[in-house]
């Protein structure tokens, strides 16, 4: 019970602090003020806010879950994080530009304005609003897995309790975007970000202390007594799925429109280089939690409960802790890191659905303080939508999750090889984006192919555009010459 | 240059994997593969870092 106050006081003291950072009216006075912050974040809180898209709940818990079920097969994590952003190097700063220039504020609104074409900018928007749903749902569940987990033997029910305080997560995630736009995620992410990096570095070091002895003597124990955890193995999970994982979800990782909302709201271009080559160094703590998964997956007992794994993290967090403040302090920084993410992807999905949608698409002559309103209030209808999705698939979500990614990645070339490749036409890569999300579908559902579904889709996509781009040279040119984008700077 | 570099960061973190695959020799305690990739963890921002450095250089 000490550890659930705990965590009920920590979360709630950070939800205060979202609401207060959009206390100035201005916070929410139009769509760039609202979604980008204005466009005036420095480098600090950049850096905070991309963190708190790379430390959400689902990588505590996804990963160690990972680690607990596949073994080494989970530190796939590892080359990708890193390798995501040389790629946002070259890719970010880029976009930045043209997005200031514009007052662009979603990654659908740059694919509008480089091709010219309304449809590619509602597709790229629809395919974020779409894969970004389960997602959302995955941070969310980090909190209905701290309550059941906390609560047990607190609460006659602790999975019906557990509903309820997600019901309510919802709610005020909900409420704190509608009133602070990114504001509230950046200022709290700070705090979740410091707490995050207190709890993992205190579980990293203590961890093998208490359970092993030593650090040496965890690791000897891993090798001699589970070896098989250690390397691959042929089968779903060998190193050829390692490879195309990592490498697809680095690519997709700046993708996300979360991800994206982040980097547009810097203040400027250069600050997203720096952030691009000092961010990595935050990731190294990222390996040392999956292989807190491994060593769940050696001191816990094997269950075979749905969506045991899922929660490991917490179950060795009971099992190593027996304080119920440090205890209720470690389920806090997991509640939390599910919270402000999540808030960070509902904005960004919301923005996306009142610009790149309705705006460009079904309500062409809509003001913009009509569009920044509506923008807020769908907030709501995203929340809901995600309550909706995650009481009604509960037990798809991580697969629908893994889907996400390699259905978020096909916008790549639309967004990334755009911006090198001059001469690559709108049907192209239209055509291509369609024919690798078709594809990531039919790998999953009916070819069945080695690997990562995103992979094969990508192939498609980049071939197709191969392909195609050819034929629409014309095409190509004429936005050449006509487009405002391509031709200044 | 600045491509080299990149194709670097390419083989090391991922093209390499299945020639590191295994748990010995041990370093540090820690089996091979682990290893490797948390040195590449550290090596490929050092690598970006060049490549910012270079960047920078030429502005």
């Amino acid at each position: 019970m000490t550890a659930l106050v705990t965590t009920a006081i920590v979360v709630l003291l950070v939800v205060f602090v979202g609401f207060i950072a959009g206390r100035d009216k201005a916070s929410r006075s139009n769509i760039e003020e609202w979604s980008v912050g204005g466009r005036n974040f420095g480098g600090l809180l950049i850096w905070f806010l991309i963190g708190a898209d790379v430390y959400t709940a689902y990588t505590f818990l996804g990963l160690t879950g990972y680690g607990y079920s596949l073994g080494a097969a989970a530190f796939f994590a590892v080359p990708y994080v890193v390798l995501a952003y040389p790629i946002a190097y070259y890719i970010l700063p880029r976009l930045w530009e043209y997005a200031a220039r514009y007052k662009l504020t979603t990654l659908a609104d740059y694919a509008r304005e480089r091709f010219q074409s309304r449809t590619l900018g509602v597709l790229v928007a629809l395919t974020g609003i779409i894969f970004l749903i389960p997602y959302i749902d995955l941070q969310l569940s980090g909190i209905t897995g701290v309550v059941a987990v906390a609560g047990k033997g607190s609460f006659a029910n602790p999975k019906a309790v557990g509903t309820i305080a997600l019901v309510i997560s919802f709610i005020l995630v909900a409420l704190y975007t509608f009133f602070s736009g990114l504001r509230a995620p950046a200022w709290t992410s700070m705090i979740k970000d410091a707490l995050v990096w207190i709890i993992m570095i205190i579980m990293v070091i203590t961890v093998p202390f208490i359970l092993f002895g030593s650090w040496g003597n965890m690791y000897h124990t891993a090798v001699t007594q589970f070896p098989k955890t250690l390397t691959l193995h042929p089968g779903p999970h060998g190193d050829f799925w390692f490879m195309t994982s990592a490498l697809i979800s680095a690519l997709a990782l700046f993708m996300w429109p979360h991800a994206s909302t982040g980097a547009l709201s810097s203040r400027n271009a250069n600050n997203l280089r720096k952030n691009a080559v000092f961010l990595p160094f935050y990731n190294i703590l990222l390996f040392f939690i999956t292989f807190l998964g491994i060593v769940a997956y050696m001191v816990l007992p094997h269950l075979k409960t749905p969506g045991y794994s899922n929660v490991i993290l917490l179950y060795l967090i009971q099992h190593t802790y027996h304080n119920g403040v440090v205890q209720g302090l470690m389920y806090a920084t997991v509640a939390l890191a599910s919270l402000v993410p999540a808030s960070i992807m509902v904005l960004a999905a919301s923005n996306l659905f009142a610009t790149n949608v309705l705006k460009d698409w079904l309500i062409p002559h809509m003001s913009d303080s009509a569009r920044t309103l509506t923008a807020r209030w769908f907030v709501f209808v995203m929340t809901f939508l995600a309550l909706l999705f995650g009481v009604l698939f509960p037990t798809q979500l991580i697969s629908l999750q893994l889907e996400g990614v390699s259905g978020m990645v096909q916008i790549i070339p639309a967004i990334g090889l755009s911006l090198f490749w001059r001469r690559l036409s709108n049907s192209a890569v239209t055509i291509g984006l369609i024919a690798g999300i078709a594809m990531v579908f039919l790998n999953h559902f009916v070819f069945k192919l080695a690997g990562y579904d995103g992979f094969w889709g990508l192939l498609v996509n980049i071939i197709v555009i191969l392909l195609l781009n050819g034929l629409f040279r014309r095409e190509a040119e004429r936005n050449l010459q006509t487009n405002r984008l391509l031709n200044e700077g | 240059m600045r491509t080299l570099l990149l194709i670097i960061m390419l083989i090391g973190n991922i093209l390499a994997v299945p020639f590191v695959n295994s748990i010995h020799p041990l370093v540090l305690g820690m089996p091979f593969f682990l290893f490797w990739l948390l040195i590449w963890m550290i090596i490929t921002p050092l690598l970006t870092w060049w490549i910012y450095a270079m960047d920078q250089a030429r502005e």
